[in-house]
Protein backbone atom coordinates (compact mmCIF):
# COMPACT_ATOMS: atom_id res chain seq x y z
CA UNK A 1 0.00 0.00 0.00
CA UNK A 2 1.69 3.19 -1.14
CA UNK A 3 1.83 5.96 1.46
CA UNK A 4 0.90 8.55 -1.15
CA UNK A 5 -1.90 6.49 -2.73
CA UNK A 6 -5.66 6.87 -2.37
CA UNK A 7 -6.00 3.36 -0.85
CA UNK A 8 -3.79 4.43 2.05
CA UNK A 9 -5.85 7.59 2.60
CA UNK A 10 -9.09 5.59 2.68
CA UNK A 11 -7.48 2.96 4.90
CA UNK A 12 -6.28 5.59 7.40
CA UNK A 13 -9.56 7.51 7.51
CA UNK A 14 -11.55 4.29 8.07
CA UNK A 15 -9.15 3.13 10.78
CA UNK A 16 -9.27 6.51 12.55
CA UNK A 17 -13.07 6.79 12.48
CA UNK A 18 -13.50 3.26 13.88
CA UNK A 19 -10.69 3.88 16.41
CA UNK A 20 -12.27 7.02 17.83
CA UNK A 21 -15.83 5.63 18.05
CA UNK A 22 -14.84 2.26 19.54
CA UNK A 23 -15.08 1.71 23.33
CA UNK A 24 -11.94 2.66 25.28
CA UNK A 25 -11.06 -0.88 26.25
CA UNK A 26 -10.93 -2.21 22.69
CA UNK A 27 -9.29 0.64 20.82
CA UNK A 28 -6.06 -1.32 20.55
CA UNK A 29 -8.02 -4.15 18.88
CA UNK A 30 -8.94 -1.72 16.07
CA UNK A 31 -5.25 -0.96 15.55
CA UNK A 32 -4.46 -4.67 15.66
CA UNK A 33 -7.01 -5.55 12.96
CA UNK A 34 -5.98 -2.59 10.78
CA UNK A 35 -2.36 -3.64 11.09
CA UNK A 36 -3.21 -7.18 10.03
CA UNK A 37 -5.03 -5.84 6.96
CA UNK A 38 -2.06 -3.60 6.11
CA UNK A 39 0.44 -6.41 6.69
CA UNK A 40 -1.27 -8.91 4.41
CA UNK A 41 -2.73 -6.42 1.90
CA UNK A 42 -2.61 -8.15 -1.52
CA UNK A 43 -0.06 -10.60 -0.12
CA UNK A 44 -1.94 -13.14 1.98
CA UNK A 45 -0.78 -16.71 1.41
CA UNK A 46 0.60 -19.66 3.37
CA UNK A 47 4.15 -18.39 2.82
CA UNK A 48 3.64 -14.89 4.25
CA UNK A 49 1.35 -16.14 7.02
CA UNK A 50 4.06 -18.57 8.09
CA UNK A 51 6.71 -15.83 8.12
CA UNK A 52 4.62 -13.63 10.42
CA UNK A 53 3.68 -16.54 12.67
CA UNK A 54 7.29 -17.74 13.03
CA UNK A 55 8.48 -14.32 14.21
CA UNK A 56 5.46 -13.72 16.45
CA UNK A 57 5.48 -17.16 18.11
CA UNK A 58 9.27 -17.15 18.53
CA UNK A 59 9.12 -13.73 20.23
CA UNK A 60 6.15 -14.69 22.39
CA UNK A 61 7.34 -18.11 23.54
CA UNK A 62 11.02 -17.22 23.97
CA UNK A 63 10.16 -13.89 25.60
CA UNK A 64 8.22 -15.78 28.29
CA UNK A 65 10.94 -18.44 28.66
CA UNK A 66 13.73 -15.83 28.93
CA UNK A 67 11.82 -13.97 31.63
CA UNK A 68 11.32 -17.14 33.69
CA UNK A 69 14.97 -18.15 33.37
CA UNK A 70 16.65 -14.73 33.41
CA UNK A 71 18.77 -15.56 36.43
CA UNK A 72 20.04 -18.95 35.30
CA UNK A 73 22.01 -20.23 32.32
CA UNK A 74 18.88 -21.32 30.45
CA UNK A 75 17.85 -17.67 29.96
CA UNK A 76 20.88 -16.95 27.81
CA UNK A 77 20.30 -20.13 25.80
CA UNK A 78 16.70 -19.23 25.11
CA UNK A 79 17.80 -15.74 24.06
CA UNK A 80 20.34 -17.15 21.61
CA UNK A 81 17.83 -19.64 20.13
CA UNK A 82 15.16 -16.93 19.79
CA UNK A 83 17.51 -14.50 18.05
CA UNK A 84 18.87 -17.31 15.86
CA UNK A 85 15.41 -18.27 14.57
CA UNK A 86 14.53 -14.66 13.68
CA UNK A 87 17.90 -13.98 12.00
CA UNK A 88 17.80 -17.31 10.12
CA UNK A 89 14.39 -16.41 8.67
CA UNK A 90 15.55 -12.89 7.77
CA UNK A 91 18.70 -14.24 6.08
CA UNK A 92 16.68 -16.84 4.16
CA UNK A 93 14.33 -14.16 2.87
CA UNK A 94 16.78 -11.32 2.25
CA UNK A 95 20.30 -12.64 1.91
CA UNK A 96 20.06 -15.81 -0.20
CA UNK A 97 20.93 -13.78 -3.30
CA UNK A 98 23.93 -12.15 -1.59
CA UNK A 99 25.19 -15.66 -0.82
CA UNK A 100 24.56 -16.78 -4.42
CA UNK A 101 26.37 -13.76 -5.98
CA UNK A 102 29.32 -14.31 -3.62
CA UNK A 103 29.58 -18.00 -4.62
CA UNK A 104 29.30 -17.05 -8.33
CA UNK A 105 31.98 -14.34 -8.04
CA UNK A 106 34.39 -16.61 -6.18
CA UNK A 107 33.85 -19.48 -8.62
CA UNK A 108 34.40 -17.23 -11.65
CA UNK A 109 37.59 -15.87 -10.04
CA UNK A 110 38.82 -19.42 -9.53
CA UNK A 111 37.67 -20.44 -13.02
CA UNK A 112 35.23 -22.99 -11.65
CA UNK A 113 32.17 -23.43 -13.81
CA UNK A 114 29.41 -23.00 -11.25
CA UNK A 115 26.67 -20.53 -11.89
CA UNK A 116 23.82 -20.49 -9.41
CA UNK A 117 20.65 -18.69 -10.43
CA UNK A 118 19.27 -15.88 -8.30
CA UNK A 119 16.09 -16.68 -6.43
CA UNK A 120 13.02 -14.61 -5.75
CA UNK A 121 11.63 -14.62 -2.22
CA UNK A 122 8.24 -13.28 -1.31
CA UNK A 123 9.10 -11.51 1.95
CA UNK A 124 6.34 -9.94 3.99
CA UNK A 125 6.24 -6.14 4.10
CA UNK A 126 8.29 -4.63 6.92
CA UNK A 127 10.15 -7.82 7.77
CA UNK A 128 13.51 -5.99 8.10
CA UNK A 129 11.89 -3.70 10.65
CA UNK A 130 10.00 -6.04 12.90
CA UNK A 131 12.73 -8.71 12.86
CA UNK A 132 15.07 -6.23 14.55
CA UNK A 133 12.28 -4.83 16.72
CA UNK A 134 11.50 -8.31 18.02
CA UNK A 135 15.19 -9.11 18.60
CA UNK A 136 15.46 -6.01 20.80
CA UNK A 137 12.26 -7.10 22.59
CA UNK A 138 13.89 -10.43 23.54
CA UNK A 139 17.20 -8.79 24.52
CA UNK A 140 15.45 -6.17 26.66
CA UNK A 141 13.64 -8.92 28.59
CA UNK A 142 16.97 -10.68 29.15
CA UNK A 143 18.61 -7.43 30.29
CA UNK A 144 15.71 -6.77 32.65
CA UNK A 145 14.73 -3.55 30.86
CA UNK A 146 11.17 -4.71 30.27
CA UNK A 147 8.70 -7.45 31.11
CA UNK A 148 7.40 -9.89 28.53
CA UNK A 149 3.94 -9.31 27.01
CA UNK A 150 1.44 -11.88 28.23
CA UNK A 151 -1.23 -11.20 25.63
CA UNK A 152 -0.07 -12.60 22.27
CA UNK A 153 -2.46 -10.33 20.34
CA UNK A 154 -0.99 -7.25 22.01
CA UNK A 155 2.48 -8.48 21.11
CA UNK A 156 1.25 -8.99 17.54
CA UNK A 157 0.11 -5.35 17.47
CA UNK A 158 3.53 -4.19 18.70
CA UNK A 159 5.15 -6.25 15.94
CA UNK A 160 2.89 -5.13 13.13
CA UNK A 161 1.73 -1.60 14.10
CA UNK A 162 0.81 -0.49 10.57
CA UNK A 163 2.40 2.99 10.35
CA UNK A 164 5.90 1.60 10.84
CA UNK A 165 5.66 -1.31 8.39
CA UNK A 166 6.82 0.53 5.27
CA UNK A 167 9.78 2.65 6.43
CA UNK A 168 10.10 2.36 10.21
CA UNK A 169 11.09 4.06 12.49
CA UNK A 170 12.36 1.37 14.86
CA UNK A 171 10.31 1.29 18.02
CA UNK A 172 11.18 -0.10 21.43
CA UNK A 173 8.67 -2.15 23.40
CA UNK A 174 9.40 -0.59 26.80
CA UNK A 175 9.08 2.92 25.36
CA UNK A 176 5.91 2.46 23.30
CA UNK A 177 3.79 -0.14 25.12
CA UNK A 178 1.82 2.33 27.25
CA UNK A 179 1.00 4.53 24.27
CA UNK A 180 0.13 1.55 22.09
CA UNK A 181 -2.37 -0.19 24.37
CA UNK A 182 -4.05 2.69 26.18
CA UNK A 183 -6.91 4.60 24.60
CA UNK A 184 -6.38 8.02 23.06
CA UNK A 185 -9.07 10.65 22.96
CA UNK A 186 -10.01 12.69 19.93
CA UNK A 187 -7.84 15.81 20.25
CA UNK A 188 -8.19 18.52 17.59
CA UNK A 189 -4.80 20.16 18.26
CA UNK A 190 -3.01 16.83 18.00
CA UNK A 191 -4.94 15.94 14.84
CA UNK A 192 -4.17 19.25 13.10
CA UNK A 193 -0.52 18.92 14.13
CA UNK A 194 -0.43 15.38 12.64
CA UNK A 195 -2.14 16.58 9.45
CA UNK A 196 0.42 19.35 8.94
CA UNK A 197 3.18 16.80 9.31
CA UNK A 198 1.48 14.55 6.72
CA UNK A 199 1.19 17.52 4.32
CA UNK A 200 4.88 18.31 4.74
CA UNK A 201 5.70 14.65 4.03
CA UNK A 202 3.56 14.74 0.88
CA UNK A 203 5.28 17.95 -0.24
CA UNK A 204 8.70 16.33 0.18
CA UNK A 205 7.70 13.22 -1.79
CA UNK A 206 5.39 14.59 -4.48
CA UNK A 207 6.93 17.98 -5.15
CA UNK A 208 10.64 17.33 -4.56
CA UNK A 209 11.49 13.63 -4.51
CA UNK A 210 9.52 12.48 -7.55
CA UNK A 211 10.59 15.51 -9.60
CA UNK A 212 14.25 15.12 -8.72
CA UNK A 213 14.09 11.38 -9.42
CA UNK A 214 13.38 12.12 -13.11
CA UNK A 215 16.67 14.00 -13.35
CA UNK A 216 18.65 11.45 -11.33
CA UNK A 217 17.22 8.49 -13.25
CA UNK A 218 17.97 10.10 -16.63
CA UNK A 219 21.65 10.47 -15.76
CA UNK A 220 22.03 7.08 -14.06
CA UNK A 221 20.19 5.20 -16.81
CA UNK A 222 22.20 6.75 -19.66
CA UNK A 223 25.86 6.34 -18.71
CA UNK A 224 26.94 6.72 -22.36
CA UNK A 225 25.20 10.06 -22.74
CA UNK A 226 26.09 11.80 -19.48
CA UNK A 227 29.50 12.32 -17.90
CA UNK A 228 31.36 14.92 -15.82
CA UNK A 229 29.18 17.74 -14.51
CA UNK A 230 25.98 15.70 -14.99
CA UNK A 231 27.28 12.79 -12.91
CA UNK A 232 28.29 15.19 -10.14
CA UNK A 233 24.88 16.86 -10.31
CA UNK A 234 23.02 13.53 -10.24
CA UNK A 235 25.04 12.26 -7.28
CA UNK A 236 24.42 15.49 -5.32
CA UNK A 237 20.72 15.41 -6.20
CA UNK A 238 20.27 11.73 -5.43
CA UNK A 239 20.95 12.42 -1.75
CA UNK A 240 18.15 14.99 -1.75
CA UNK A 241 15.88 12.52 -3.56
CA UNK A 242 16.66 9.86 -0.98
CA UNK A 243 16.23 12.23 1.95
CA UNK A 244 12.93 13.72 0.77
CA UNK A 245 11.57 10.31 -0.13
CA UNK A 246 12.59 8.61 3.10
CA UNK A 247 12.00 11.44 5.56
CA UNK A 248 8.80 12.36 3.69
CA UNK A 249 7.50 8.82 4.26
CA UNK A 250 8.51 9.10 7.91
CA UNK A 251 6.61 12.42 8.18
CA UNK A 252 3.45 10.75 6.82
CA UNK A 253 3.90 7.76 9.14
CA UNK A 254 4.53 9.91 12.20
CA UNK A 255 1.68 12.24 11.31
CA UNK A 256 -0.77 9.32 11.07
CA UNK A 257 0.51 7.91 14.36
CA UNK A 258 0.29 11.33 16.01
CA UNK A 259 -3.37 11.60 14.96
CA UNK A 260 -4.03 8.23 16.62
CA UNK A 261 -2.18 9.53 19.70
CA UNK A 262 0.92 7.36 19.55
CA UNK A 263 4.19 9.28 19.39
CA UNK A 264 6.92 7.55 17.44
CA UNK A 265 10.65 8.30 17.87
CA UNK A 266 12.17 10.83 15.45
CA UNK A 267 14.23 9.35 12.61
CA UNK A 268 15.74 12.51 11.09
CA UNK A 269 17.07 15.75 12.54
CA UNK A 270 18.04 18.10 9.69
CA UNK A 271 20.94 15.89 8.51
CA UNK A 272 22.24 18.34 5.89
CA UNK A 273 23.34 20.68 8.65
CA UNK A 274 25.90 18.13 9.88
CA UNK A 275 29.51 19.24 10.05
CA UNK A 276 30.91 15.72 9.85
CA UNK A 277 29.83 12.25 8.72
CA UNK A 278 29.85 11.19 12.38
CA UNK A 279 27.31 13.92 13.12
CA UNK A 280 25.33 13.12 9.98
CA UNK A 281 24.69 9.59 11.22
CA UNK A 282 23.38 11.02 14.48
CA UNK A 283 20.83 12.93 12.40
CA UNK A 284 20.04 10.41 9.61
CA UNK A 285 18.03 7.21 10.21
CA UNK A 286 18.47 7.85 13.94
CA UNK A 287 16.46 4.88 15.20
CA UNK A 288 18.49 2.37 13.17
CA UNK A 289 21.68 3.91 14.57
CA UNK A 290 20.35 3.71 18.13
CA UNK A 291 19.26 0.12 17.62
CA UNK A 292 22.66 -0.94 16.31
CA UNK A 293 24.50 1.00 19.01
CA UNK A 294 22.52 -0.63 21.83
CA UNK A 295 22.17 -4.15 20.48
CA UNK A 296 25.33 -4.65 18.37
CA UNK A 297 28.05 -2.08 19.03
CA UNK A 298 27.95 -1.91 22.85
CA UNK A 299 27.53 -5.66 23.48
CA UNK A 300 30.25 -6.41 20.92
CA UNK A 301 32.68 -3.87 22.36
CA UNK A 302 32.04 -5.14 25.87
CA UNK A 303 32.35 -8.82 24.86
CA UNK A 304 35.20 -10.89 26.29
CA UNK A 305 36.83 -11.24 22.85
CA UNK A 306 36.93 -7.46 22.29
CA UNK A 307 38.14 -6.83 25.83
CA UNK A 308 40.95 -9.34 25.23
CA UNK A 309 41.88 -7.49 22.01
CA UNK A 310 41.68 -4.24 23.96
CA UNK A 311 44.14 -5.41 26.62
CA UNK A 312 46.58 -6.80 24.04
CA UNK A 313 46.48 -3.73 21.82
CA UNK A 314 46.98 -1.40 24.80
CA UNK A 315 50.08 -3.40 25.76
CA UNK A 316 51.48 -3.13 22.24
CA UNK A 317 50.35 0.34 21.09
CA UNK A 318 50.04 2.15 24.39
CA UNK A 319 46.92 3.32 26.23
CA UNK A 320 45.74 6.03 23.87
CA UNK A 321 46.11 4.25 20.54
CA UNK A 322 45.53 0.77 21.91
CA UNK A 323 42.00 1.46 23.11
CA UNK A 324 40.99 2.41 19.56
CA UNK A 325 41.66 -1.05 18.05
CA UNK A 326 38.68 -2.89 19.59
CA UNK A 327 36.55 0.22 19.05
CA UNK A 328 37.28 0.40 15.32
CA UNK A 329 36.85 -3.35 14.92
CA UNK A 330 33.40 -3.27 16.57
CA UNK A 331 32.56 -0.23 14.46
CA UNK A 332 33.55 -1.98 11.22
CA UNK A 333 31.33 -4.97 12.05
CA UNK A 334 28.47 -2.60 12.89
CA UNK A 335 28.81 -0.67 9.62
CA UNK A 336 28.92 -3.83 7.50
CA UNK A 337 25.69 -4.86 9.24
CA UNK A 338 24.11 -1.44 8.58
CA UNK A 339 24.98 -1.81 4.89
CA UNK A 340 23.68 -5.38 4.79
CA UNK A 341 20.47 -4.42 6.60
CA UNK A 342 19.62 -1.92 3.84
CA UNK A 343 19.72 -4.67 1.27
CA UNK A 344 21.58 -7.91 0.74
CA UNK A 345 23.76 -6.54 -2.08
CA UNK A 346 27.39 -5.39 -2.17
CA UNK A 347 26.44 -1.92 -3.42
CA UNK A 348 24.69 -1.31 -0.09
CA UNK A 349 27.35 -2.99 2.03
CA UNK A 350 29.93 -0.66 0.45
CA UNK A 351 27.83 2.51 0.08
CA UNK A 352 25.94 2.66 3.34
CA UNK A 353 28.38 0.46 5.24
CA UNK A 354 32.10 0.23 4.65
CA UNK A 355 32.53 3.71 3.11
CA UNK A 356 30.77 5.29 6.08
CA UNK A 357 33.13 3.40 8.39
CA UNK A 358 36.13 4.70 6.43
CA UNK A 359 34.82 8.28 6.66
CA UNK A 360 34.26 8.07 10.41
CA UNK A 361 37.59 6.32 10.95
CA UNK A 362 39.39 9.08 9.00
CA UNK A 363 37.47 11.80 10.84
CA UNK A 364 38.40 10.29 14.20
CA UNK A 365 42.08 9.85 13.36
CA UNK A 366 42.58 13.09 11.41
CA UNK A 367 40.73 15.49 13.75
CA UNK A 368 43.70 16.00 16.13
CA UNK A 369 45.99 16.69 13.12
CA UNK A 370 43.58 19.15 11.48
CA UNK A 371 43.09 20.87 14.87
CA UNK A 372 46.85 21.47 15.07
CA UNK A 373 47.03 22.70 11.47
CA UNK A 374 44.11 25.09 12.04
CA UNK A 375 45.72 26.44 15.20
CA UNK A 376 49.08 27.00 13.44
CA UNK A 377 47.47 28.73 10.48
CA UNK A 378 45.20 30.74 12.75
CA UNK A 379 42.01 29.49 11.06
CA UNK A 380 38.83 30.42 12.92
CA UNK A 381 36.79 27.21 13.08
CA UNK A 382 33.87 28.82 14.90
CA UNK A 383 32.86 31.29 12.19
CA UNK A 384 29.92 30.75 9.80
CA UNK A 385 32.06 30.32 6.65
CA UNK A 386 34.12 27.50 8.21
CA UNK A 387 31.00 25.71 9.44
CA UNK A 388 29.44 26.09 5.97
CA UNK A 389 32.59 24.58 4.44
CA UNK A 390 32.30 21.63 6.85
CA UNK A 391 28.64 21.12 5.94
CA UNK A 392 29.33 21.22 2.19
CA UNK A 393 32.27 18.83 2.61
CA UNK A 394 30.08 16.39 4.59
CA UNK A 395 27.32 16.61 1.99
CA UNK A 396 29.73 15.93 -0.89
CA UNK A 397 31.37 12.97 0.86
CA UNK A 398 27.97 11.49 1.67
CA UNK A 399 26.80 11.99 -1.93
CA UNK A 400 29.88 10.18 -3.20
CA UNK A 401 29.19 7.14 -1.02
CA UNK A 402 25.54 7.13 -2.06
CA UNK A 403 26.59 6.54 -5.70
CA UNK A 404 27.04 2.91 -4.61
CA UNK A 405 23.63 2.96 -2.95
CA UNK A 406 22.00 4.12 -6.20
CA UNK A 407 23.97 2.00 -8.70
CA UNK A 408 22.86 -1.44 -9.82
CA UNK A 409 26.30 -3.00 -9.38
CA UNK A 410 29.62 -2.08 -7.77
CA UNK A 411 31.17 -1.93 -11.24
CA UNK A 412 28.53 0.57 -12.41
CA UNK A 413 29.22 2.74 -9.37
CA UNK A 414 32.97 2.81 -10.02
CA UNK A 415 32.42 3.73 -13.70
CA UNK A 416 29.96 6.44 -12.61
CA UNK A 417 32.51 7.95 -10.19
CA UNK A 418 35.31 7.74 -12.78
CA UNK A 419 33.08 9.58 -15.27
CA UNK A 420 32.62 12.41 -12.77
CA UNK A 421 36.14 13.50 -13.60
CA UNK A 422 35.49 13.97 -17.31
CA UNK A 423 35.52 17.66 -18.28
CA UNK A 424 32.46 19.07 -20.06
CA UNK A 425 32.58 22.11 -22.34
CA UNK A 426 30.29 24.93 -21.16
CA UNK A 427 27.99 24.60 -24.20
CA UNK A 428 27.53 20.87 -23.48
CA UNK A 429 26.37 21.72 -19.97
CA UNK A 430 24.06 24.47 -21.24
CA UNK A 431 22.42 22.16 -23.77
CA UNK A 432 22.48 19.02 -21.64
CA UNK A 433 20.73 20.57 -18.66
CA UNK A 434 17.46 20.57 -20.64
CA UNK A 435 17.89 16.92 -21.65
CA UNK A 436 17.57 15.66 -18.09
CA UNK A 437 13.84 15.07 -18.34
CA UNK A 438 12.83 18.38 -16.73
CA UNK A 439 12.01 21.65 -18.47
CA UNK A 440 13.01 25.13 -17.26
CA UNK A 441 9.84 25.53 -15.20
CA UNK A 442 10.49 22.22 -13.46
CA UNK A 443 14.08 23.17 -12.74
CA UNK A 444 13.00 26.51 -11.26
CA UNK A 445 10.34 24.77 -9.18
CA UNK A 446 12.88 22.24 -7.99
CA UNK A 447 15.28 24.98 -6.97
CA UNK A 448 12.60 26.86 -5.00
CA UNK A 449 11.22 23.74 -3.29
CA UNK A 450 14.72 22.60 -2.25
CA UNK A 451 15.31 26.08 -0.84
CA UNK A 452 12.06 25.77 1.16
CA UNK A 453 13.23 22.34 2.38
CA UNK A 454 16.54 23.76 3.63
CA UNK A 455 14.84 26.73 5.32
CA UNK A 456 12.34 24.45 7.10
CA UNK A 457 15.14 22.09 8.16
CA UNK A 458 17.13 25.05 9.44
CA UNK A 459 14.16 26.31 11.51
CA UNK A 460 13.85 22.76 12.88
CA UNK A 461 17.38 22.96 14.27
CA UNK A 462 16.15 25.86 16.41
CA UNK A 463 13.13 24.04 17.87
CA UNK A 464 9.75 22.47 17.11
CA UNK A 465 8.57 24.09 13.88
CA UNK A 466 4.91 23.11 14.27
CA UNK A 467 4.83 24.60 17.78
CA UNK A 468 6.22 27.79 16.25
CA UNK A 469 3.49 27.68 13.60
CA UNK A 470 0.75 27.18 16.20
CA UNK A 471 2.02 30.24 18.05
CA UNK A 472 1.34 32.42 15.00
CA UNK A 473 -1.94 34.24 14.44
CA UNK A 474 -4.74 32.44 12.62
CA UNK A 475 -4.45 34.16 9.18
CA UNK A 476 -0.72 33.46 8.90
CA UNK A 477 -1.20 29.85 10.06
CA UNK A 478 -3.82 29.20 7.41
CA UNK A 479 -1.78 30.98 4.77
CA UNK A 480 1.08 28.53 5.36
CA UNK A 481 -1.26 25.51 5.43
CA UNK A 482 -3.11 26.53 2.25
CA UNK A 483 0.16 27.28 0.46
CA UNK A 484 1.32 23.78 1.36
CA UNK A 485 -1.92 22.17 0.19
CA UNK A 486 -1.99 24.07 -3.11
CA UNK A 487 1.72 23.43 -3.74
CA UNK A 488 1.13 19.71 -3.38
CA UNK A 489 -2.00 19.77 -5.53
CA UNK A 490 -0.56 21.97 -8.27
CA UNK A 491 3.16 21.19 -8.29
CA UNK A 492 3.05 17.56 -7.16
CA UNK A 493 4.10 14.82 -9.56
CA UNK A 494 1.33 12.29 -10.02
CA UNK A 495 0.82 9.08 -11.93
CA UNK A 496 2.82 5.93 -12.39
CA UNK A 497 6.27 6.53 -13.80
CA UNK A 498 5.74 10.27 -13.53
CA UNK A 499 5.90 11.99 -16.85
CA UNK A 500 6.54 15.75 -16.56
CA UNK A 501 4.24 16.32 -19.55
CA UNK A 502 1.31 15.15 -17.48
CA UNK A 503 1.84 17.55 -14.57
CA UNK A 504 -1.32 18.92 -13.15
CA UNK A 505 0.15 22.40 -13.38
CA UNK A 506 0.71 21.79 -17.09
CA UNK A 507 -3.02 22.37 -17.59
CA UNK A 508 -2.98 25.85 -16.10
CA UNK B 1 31.90 3.48 50.70
CA UNK B 2 30.40 6.96 50.85
CA UNK B 3 29.01 8.82 47.82
CA UNK B 4 31.87 11.35 48.13
CA UNK B 5 34.42 8.57 47.87
CA UNK B 6 32.62 7.09 44.85
CA UNK B 7 32.64 10.46 43.08
CA UNK B 8 36.29 11.01 43.99
CA UNK B 9 37.22 7.69 42.41
CA UNK B 10 34.92 8.37 39.43
CA UNK B 11 36.72 11.67 38.84
CA UNK B 12 40.00 9.77 38.68
CA UNK B 13 38.58 7.30 36.11
CA UNK B 14 37.00 10.02 33.96
CA UNK B 15 40.21 12.08 33.95
CA UNK B 16 42.21 9.03 32.97
CA UNK B 17 39.83 7.80 30.20
CA UNK B 18 39.28 11.20 28.60
CA UNK B 19 42.81 12.40 29.25
CA UNK B 20 41.61 15.65 30.81
CA UNK B 21 42.67 16.64 34.33
CA UNK B 22 40.09 19.42 34.51
CA UNK B 23 37.08 17.04 34.58
CA UNK B 24 35.00 17.01 37.77
CA UNK B 25 31.83 14.93 37.60
CA UNK B 26 28.65 15.51 39.60
CA UNK B 27 25.31 13.67 39.92
CA UNK B 28 23.97 15.55 36.90
CA UNK B 29 26.95 15.22 34.55
CA UNK B 30 25.90 13.66 31.24
CA UNK B 31 27.74 12.72 28.05
CA UNK B 32 26.90 16.13 26.56
CA UNK B 33 28.97 17.83 29.30
CA UNK B 34 32.20 16.04 28.37
CA UNK B 35 33.44 16.61 24.85
CA UNK B 36 34.97 13.19 24.21
CA UNK B 37 32.24 11.14 25.90
CA UNK B 38 30.44 9.83 22.83
CA UNK B 39 29.07 6.41 21.90
CA UNK B 40 32.51 5.34 20.66
CA UNK B 41 34.14 6.00 24.07
CA UNK B 42 31.19 4.94 26.23
CA UNK B 43 32.24 1.30 26.65
CA UNK B 44 35.88 2.25 27.35
CA UNK B 45 34.57 4.39 30.20
CA UNK B 46 32.22 1.66 31.46
CA UNK B 47 35.00 -0.95 31.50
CA UNK B 48 37.37 1.47 33.29
CA UNK B 49 34.71 2.15 35.96
CA UNK B 50 34.11 -1.61 36.32
CA UNK B 51 37.82 -2.21 36.84
CA UNK B 52 38.14 0.62 39.37
CA UNK B 53 35.26 -0.60 41.56
CA UNK B 54 35.64 -4.33 40.79
CA UNK B 55 31.97 -4.59 39.77
CA UNK B 56 30.09 -5.48 36.57
CA UNK B 57 27.33 -3.46 34.96
CA UNK B 58 24.77 -5.46 33.00
CA UNK B 59 24.08 -4.40 29.43
CA UNK B 60 20.64 -3.07 30.31
CA UNK B 61 22.30 -0.61 32.70
CA UNK B 62 24.99 0.26 30.17
CA UNK B 63 22.41 1.29 27.58
CA UNK B 64 20.05 3.18 29.90
CA UNK B 65 22.32 5.10 32.31
CA UNK B 66 21.35 8.75 31.87
CA UNK B 67 23.90 10.55 34.02
CA UNK B 68 26.81 10.00 36.38
CA UNK B 69 24.38 10.08 39.34
CA UNK B 70 22.68 6.90 38.06
CA UNK B 71 26.09 5.33 37.53
CA UNK B 72 27.08 6.16 41.12
CA UNK B 73 23.81 4.71 42.46
CA UNK B 74 24.44 1.41 40.68
CA UNK B 75 28.02 1.34 41.99
CA UNK B 76 26.79 2.06 45.53
CA UNK B 77 24.23 -0.75 45.37
CA UNK B 78 26.81 -3.24 44.06
CA UNK B 79 29.59 -2.64 46.56
CA UNK B 80 27.37 -2.70 49.66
Amino acid sequence: MSLTGLTFVIFCITTLIIYFIFPKKYKWVVLFISSLIFLFYKNLNINTLLQALIILLTSYIFGRLIEKNKDNKLGKRYLIIGIFIIIALLCYLKYTNLFITTINSISSLLNIKIKLNLVERNALIGISYYSLIMISYLVDIYWGKTESEKNIFKLALFMSYFPILTSGPFINYSEIKEDLYTHHKFDTKRISSGLIRILWGLFKILVISLRISTLVNTVYNNPNQFVGFFNILASLFFVIELYTNFSGSIDIIMGVSEIIGINLPENFASPFFSKSITELWRRWHITLGTWLKNYVFYPLQKSRAMQWINTKSRNILGKKRGKKVAMYLSMLIMWVLIGAWHNGAYTFIIGSGILQFIYIFLEDTLTPISKKINEKLGINTECFSYKLYQMIRTYCLFSLSMVFFRSATVKDAIIFIKNMFVFNEIYVIKEGIYNLGLDLLDLKLLFISILVLFIVDYIKTKGNIREKLFNQNLPFRWLIIFTLIFSIAIFGCYGIGFDPATFIYGQF
Amino acid sequence: MSKEEIFERLNKVFRDVFDDESITVTENTTSSDIEDWDSLEHINLIVAVENEFKIKFNMGEVTTMKNVGEMANIIESRIK
